[in-house]
C-alpha cells in the first residue's frame, strides 16, 4: 500500500505543528522519520491516525484521495499505530485488548473468546510471536506490551504501521528483537513509518529517511547517503557535538556513602531491596536499568521524598535518612528530579521564582514582608543569561517555555547552591539534541568542580558517555558496577537480570 | 524466518511480593478473629447458664406450606450427596460428562446447591413442622457462645498460623457470621421465658427488603464509574424516584398497573438526571463531583417544594401502595432461605436480577468490554474506534434510570409513602458500597445485603433495650460505621477503574 501525505498543515494557537508537509511511504519500505521533540512528528503521525483534525493538507492511499477523521477511519483505512505510550489496557487481558472495537460477536451480544483467542494464536504464529492471550498486560515486560500493541494493528489487517519511538523504553536486547521484527514484517510487504530521535537506530534499520525540523521537512535521504554527524545537523540546523567531551575523572574522598538502603514503592513492595554504593567528589555514578527497577524509589529517597524503610545514608559522614526534605537539602544535595513539571517545577510560576524556589527562606531572598523581588529579578536576570534560557525575560510565566528550557531552570537553580552532590535523574528526559549537548556539558563541568554526582538513566547512550562508573539496577538491586566501556551486549543482559561474565571491567 | 529468543524482562509486580502481601494480611485477620472469638467466650459465654434462646426459624410466609412426609426429606439429602460426589473426590469426577467443564463457577455452584439440599432435612425440621407451621428452636445461652467462641478462635488460629492467601476468605466471613450469630442470641437471652424470640429468618427478610434501595444505588454507581464518570448524584435521584413513584402511583389510586407505572416513571426521571449529569461532565466537562453535588442540591429543593406545595395540600397525591408481594412457587417454600429470598416484592426480584444482568453485560458483552475499557483507559479505547463519549452517556444514563429505581424502593417498594429526607444520605452511602464492593456487581450485592443488615438489626433489636448493654443509638450507628471503615480501606487492596472521574478529550 502506498501512502502521501501532501502540504499537511496543522497550527496550534501560534505554534505552526505542522507547515507543508510532504511525505510519501512506498509498498515494503521502512521510512525513518527523523526529528527534535517538537519538531512536529508525533503531531504528523496523530494526523495520519485520525487523532487530530489538519487544518489543510491531503491524504492519498494507493493515489487516492481519502479523509480520515477519526481512529476508526484510519483502521479501516488499514493503517496502524504503536504509541509512544502503548495504548494497552493494563488490567485487561491479551486478547481482550487485541479484540477491543472490534470484538467478535456469538450470539450477540455476547463476546466470542473462543475464536478471538484462536485467531491471535493462528496471528502471533504467523509472524512468530510468543504471547498468551490470557495473560493481564500490567503483568507482561514492556516488550512483549509492545507485541501486543503490534499485534493489535495487524489484527486489523494494517499494511501501515506507525511506529512512534518504539525503542525508548526497550533494552537493547529488546530493541534488537523489535529490529528482526520490523525486517519480518517488511519482507511480508507492509511498510513501517518509524519514528525516533536515535540516529544509530535509524540508519540500521531504514530504507528511507526523512529528517523534520520545526514542523517543516528539511529533508530525505537513505542510509547510505549519510551519516549520524549529518543527521544530526539536519535534525538541530547547527553542527552538533554528539560526543560528550569529558576528561578523566579525578576521584576525591568518598562523599556520599549508601549502604544496605531499602525503599518501599507507593503500593507498599519493596522497590530497593538492599542497595549499597558510594560516590566520590569529582566522579560521576550512573545508573542504568530498565525503567521501573527502583530507579524512582531510589532517587526519591536519596533526596528525602520517601522515606527509607532500612539502611544509611551518609553524606561526608551525617546520616539523611530520616531528614526532612529541607535538611537534605541545606545538607548539600542537589535534585534534578524525573519528572520536572511535577516534582521540580511550579509551571504557573514565573522563570525568576522558579529558580529561588529552594532558596527563599534565605537572607538572600527573605525580607521582612516576604520576598525580596528586586533580589529575585536580577538573580532571575543573570541565571538567564549564564545558562542561555531562550525566554522573553525573567518575569515569563514557566509554562511558556520549551522542554528544554524548563531543564535548564531546574539545572540553573539546583547548581546556584553550594553543592556536595548532585543527583541527576533522567537529565535529558524528552529533550532534543541540542538541550541534551547542554546539560551533558553542564553534568561534566560540576563533576571537575569536585561535587560528586550521581546520574540515573533509562538511555543506555547516556549512561555510558556521562557515567566514570556505572551501576545497573535491575528489581531493585544493583546487579553490577562496571566501567562504561562494557560492552551493549553485556550491559543488555544485566539490564535483564542475568549476569554475563564482565571480565575485567567489573569495579 | 529467524526471530530473537524470547526476553527475560523485568516483572515489575512479582507474583512472589503480592502473595506476601496476602500472607501478612491474612496474619492480620487471624489475630483479630482470634481476640473476636476470646471476646465471645468470656462476653456470652459468662451469660447465666441458666437462660436459653428461641429462635423462630419459620417464617409466616404469604402462601401456605405443603405437608411434606419424613419420607420424601429424604430424597434431597441423596441429591446432595450425588451433587457434592465430583467436588470431593476425583474418582466420581470422571462420571462427569466431558461437555461440562469443571469450572471455578460450576464447583461453586455444585457446593452451594448440593450442601443446601444436604442440610435441608435438617433445616425442614428445624424450620417448619410437617403442617407447614412455625418452627422455633431454644438453645442454652452459655453454651453456645462458648461453642461459638471457640470455632471463631480456631478459625482465627488457622488463619494466622496457616498464613493462607487463598482460602482466607471463606474462614474470616464465617468467623464474623458466627460472632453475629452469637451476638443475637446474647441479646435474646432468656427469651424462652420472656417470649421475646429472636426472629432470625424475619430479620434476615427485613435485611434483604432493607438492602433492596442500596443494591439499586451501589449497582449505579458500578455502571457509572466503571465507565469512567463519578456519580454522587445518587442521592438525588433517590429522592426523585421515592416521590415520582408514590405521586404516579396515588394518582391513579394505587391500582396494580399504577404501581407499575410509578417504578417506570421513578426510572425515567432518574435516567432524566443522569443525561443532566452527563451533559454537564461530558460534552462541558465540568467537574462531575461538583455537577452530581449540584445535582443533589436540586432535587433536594424540587423535592421539598413539592412536599410543602403539592403533597401537603392534596395528601391524596402521597399515598402508602405497597407494591404486590410475589411468592414464587415452590421456592419460597424452601426453609429459612424461601421467605428471604423468595417471597418478597417485584422490586426486590429487579434488582436481583439487575445485579445478575449487569454482571454477565460487564463482563461478558461487547457493551461491557467497551464500558470498562473506556473507564480504564479512555485514550486508548478511543484509538480503536471505540467513541468514549457515547460508550459514558449509555452508562450513565443507564446508571441514572438504575438509581431511580432505587428511589421507588424507599417508598413503594416499602409500601409507605413518602416524607421529605427520607433518603437520609444512603445515596452517599450507596456510592461507599460500590467502593466496598470494589467495583463489581456481585461485590455491591454482597456489600448491599451486610449495610442491608445493619439496618434491619437496628430495627429489629428494639425489643430487647432491656437486654442491650448498648445503648440503641450505638446499633443505629453500624452502617454509618461500616461506611467509614469501607471508605478507609479495611477491605484491603482496591483498585478503582483507572479512568474514574477523569474527563476526557482527544487532543
Amino acid at each position: 500500500m502506498k501512502l502521501e501525505l501532501r502540504a499537511v498543515t496543522k497550527h496550534f494557537g501560534s505554534l505552526a505543528a505542522n507547515e507543508n508537509v510532504d511525505l510519501i511511504v512506498e509498498p515494503g519500505q521502512i521510512h525513518g522519520l527523523l526529528g527534535e521533540n517538537g519538531a512536529g512528528k508525533t503531531t504528523l503521525m496523530n494526523v495520519l491516525y485520525g487523532m487530530i483534525t489538519p487544518d489543510s493538507g491531503q491524504l492519498l492511499i494507493n493515489d487516492e484521495v481519502v479523509d480520515i477523521r477519526d481512529p476508526k477511519d484510519a483502521v479501516t483505512h488499514k493503517i496502524g499505530m504503536v504509541h509512544q505510550h502503548f495504548m494497552l489496557i493494563p488490567v485487561f487481558t491479551v486478547a481482550d485488548n487485541i479484540i477491543l472495537g472490534s470484538e467478535p460477536v456469538k450470539p450477540w451480544p455476547f463476546i466470542d473468546h473462543r475464536s478471538a483467542t484462536e485467531r491471535i494464536i493462528a496471528l502471533a504464529k504467523e509472524y512468530n510471536f510468543h504471547i498468551d492471550p490470557s495473560a493481564t498486560i500490567e503483568n507482561l515486560p514492556i516488550g512483549q506490551q509492545q507485541r501486543v500493541e503490534i499485534l493489535k494493528a495487524l489484527s486489523h489487517d494494517a499494511e501501515i504501521l506507525i511506529l512512534d519511538e518504539p525503542t525508548a523504553v526497550l533494552t537493547p536486547q529488546e530493541a534488537d528483537a523489535l529490529m528482526v521484527i520490523m525486517r519480518t514484517l517488511k519482507s511480508q510487504g507492509k511498510s513501517i513509518i518509524f519514528i525516533t530521535h536515535k540516529l544509530k537506530e535509524v540508519l540500521e534499520i531504514a530504507d528511507v529517511i526523512t529528517v523534520m525540523r520545526l514542523g517543516q521537512v528539511v529533508g530525505t535521504t537513505t542510509p547510505a547517503e549519510t551519516n549520524e554527524a549529518a543527521l544530526a545537523t539536519m535534525m538541530v540546523g547547527r553542527d552538533v557535538n554528539l560526543v560528550v567531551e569529558k576528561p578523566p575523572a579525578n576521584p576525591g574522598e568518598v562523599v556520599l556513602d549508601v549502604t544496605n538502603l531499602f525503599v518501599q514503592d507507593d503500593r507498599g513492595l519493596t522497590a530497593v531491596k538492599g542497595v549499597s554504593f558510594e560516590v566520590r567528589a569529582g566522579e560521576i555514578l550512573a545508573f542504568a536499568g530498565v525503567q521501573g527497577n527502583g530507579q524512582t524509589e531510589l532517587v526519591e529517597a536519596l533526596t528525602g521524598l520517601r522515606r527509607a524503610t532500612a539502611g544509611s545514608v551518609l553524606l561526608n559522614g551525617t546520616e539523611l535518612v530520616g531528614r526532612s526534605v529541607r535538611d537534605v537539602l541545606n545538607a548539600g544535595v542537589g535534585h534534578v528530579p524525573e519528572d520536572r513539571q511535577r516534582h521540580g517545577l511550579v509551571l504557573t510560576l514565573s522563570i525568576a521564582d522558579n529558580l529561588v524556589l529552594d532558596q527563599l527562606d534565605s537572607p538572600q531572598y527573605k525580607s521582612w514582608s516576604g520576598r525580596k523581588l528586586k533580589a529575585i529579578q536580577e538573580n532571575g536576570k543573570k541565571r538567564i543569561a549564564e545558562y542561555d534560557i531562550r525566554a522573553q525575560g525573567e518575569d515569563e510565566p514557566l509554562s511558556a517555555l520549551s522542554g528544554g528550557n524548563q531543564q535548564k531552570v531546574v539545572m540553573a537553580r539546583e547548581l546556584s547552591r553550594e553543592l556536595k552532590v548532585l543527583i541527576c535523574a533522567q537529565p535529558t528526559r524528552g529533550l532534543d539534541v541540542g538541550s541534551i549537548e547542554f546539560m551533558h556539558r553542564q553534568i561534566v563541568a560540576i563533576r571537575d568542580e569536585g561535587v560528586a554526582v550521581v546520574i540515573v538513566s533509562s538511555e543506555l547512550d547516556e549512561v555510558i558517555a556521562l557515567g566514570d562508573r556505572v551501576a545497573v539496577l535491575y528489581d531493585g538491586m544493583i546487579q553490577d558496577v562496571v566501567a562504561p566501556t562494557t560492552s551493549r551486549e553485556d550491559f543488555g543482559l544485566l539490564m535483564a537480570g542475568s549476569r554475563p561474565a564482565v571480565t575485567g571491567a567489573t569495579l | 524466518m529467524s526471530l530473537a529468543p524470547e526476553i527475560a524482562a523485568p516483572e515489575i509486580v512479582t507474583l512472589e511480593n503480592l502473595r506476601r502481601v496476602t500472607r501478612e494480611r491474612a496474619l492480620g485477620y487471624g489475630i483479630t478473629l482470634i481476640a473476636i472469638g476470646l471476646l465471645e467466650v468470656l462476653w456470652f459465654g459468662a451469660a447465666n447458664s441458666a437462660l436459653q434462646t428461641t429462635i423462630e426459624l419459620g417464617y409466616n410466609s404469604s402462601s401456605a406450606m405443603p405437608p411434606i412426609t419424613s419420607a420424601v426429606r429424604v430424597i434431597p439429602l441423596l441429591i446432595g450427596l450425588l451433587l457434592l460426589a465430583p467436588v470431593v473426590s476425583k474418582r466420581a469426577r470422571a462420571f462427569v460428562p466431558a461437555r461440562i467443564k469443571f469450572t471455578k463457577g460450576v464447583r461453586n455452584f455444585l457446593v452451594i446447591v448440593g450442601g443446601y439440599l444436604i442440610a435441608w432435612p435438617v433445616v425442614l425440621w428445624l424450620g417448619v413442622n410437617s403442617d407447614g407451621a412455625l418452627r422455633t428452636m431454644t438453645i442454652p445461652d452459655s453454651a453456645t457462645g462458648y461453642v461459638v467462641g471457640i470455632i471463631t478462635t480456631v478459625a482465627g488460629g488457622i488463619l494466622a498460623w496457616r498464613r493462607l492467601d487463598r482460602s482466607a476468605s471463606p474462614l474470616l466471613y464465617t468467623g464474623l457470621m458466627l460472632f453475629m450469630l452469637g451476638f443475637l442470641i446474647w441479646v435474646a437471652r432468656g427469651s424462652n421465658v420472656s417470649g421475646l424470640h429472636l426472629q432470625l429468618t424475619g430479620i434476615l427478610a427485613a435485611s434483604v427488603a432493607a438492602a433492596t434501595f442500596l443494591i439499586f444505588g451501589s449497582l449505579s454507581g458500578t455502571l457509572c464509574e466503571r465507565s469512567g464518570v463519578v456519580n454522587i448524584a445518587i442521592e438525588g435521584q433517590f429522592m426523585t424516584g421515592a416521590m415520582s413513584s408514590v405521586m404516579v402511583a396515588s394518582a391513579m389510586n394505587g391500582t396494580g398497573i399504577s404501581l407499575f407505572l410509578g417504578v417506570l416513571v421513578a426510572g425515567v426521571l432518574g435516567a432524566l438526571l443522569g443525561w443532566v449529569l452527563a451533559v454537564m461532565s461530558l460534552r462541558y466537562q465540568a467537574n462531575q463531583i461538583i455537577v452530581g453535588i449540584v445535582i443533589v442540591a436540586f432535587c433536594t429543593a424540587v423535592t421539598q417544594f413539592i412536599t410543602s406545595q403539592v403533597l401537603d395540600v392534596h395528601q391524596n397525591l402521597n399515598g402508602a401502595f405497597p407494591l404486590p408481594v410475589w411468592a414464587i412457587p415452590f421456592f419460597s417454600h424452601i426453609p429459612i432461605v424461601g421467605p428471604i429470598l423468595f417471597d418478597q416484592n417485584i422490586l426486590v426480584y429487579v434488582a436481583i436480577l439487575g445485579v445478575i444482568i449487569v454482571n454477565i453485560a460487564l463482563f461478558r458483552t461487547r457493551w461491557g468490554l467497551r464500558v470498562r475499557s473506556v473507564g480504564e483507559k479512555p485514550l486508548a479505547a478511543e484509538t480503536v474506534g471505540v467513541s468514549v463519549t457515547r460508550m459514558r452517556y449509555g452508562a450513565v444514563i443507564l446508571g441514572g434510570f438504575v438509581a431511580g429505581l432505587g428511589g421507588a424502593a424507599f417508598t413503594i417498594g416499602a409500601g409507605t409513602n413518602f416524607t421529605f429526607g427520607m433518603t437520609n444520605g444512603y445515596g452517599y452511602i450507596a456510592l461507599a458500597i460500590m467502593i466496598f464492593g470494589r467495583w463489581r456487581p456481585y461485590g455491591a450485592l454482597m456489600a448491599s445485603l451486610l449495610f442491608g443488615f445493619t439496618i434491619a438489626l437496628s430495627a429489629n433489636l428494639n425489643i430487647y433495650l432491656s437486654q442491650l448493654v448498648i445503648p440503641q443509638q450505638f446499633i443505629s450507628m453500624l452502617p454509618y460505621i461500616i461506611t467509614i471503615a469501607a471508605v478507609a480501606g479495611l477491605v484491603g487492596r482496591i483498585r478503582p477503574p483507572a479512568a474514574d472521574g477523569v474527563p476526557f478529550s482527544r487532543e
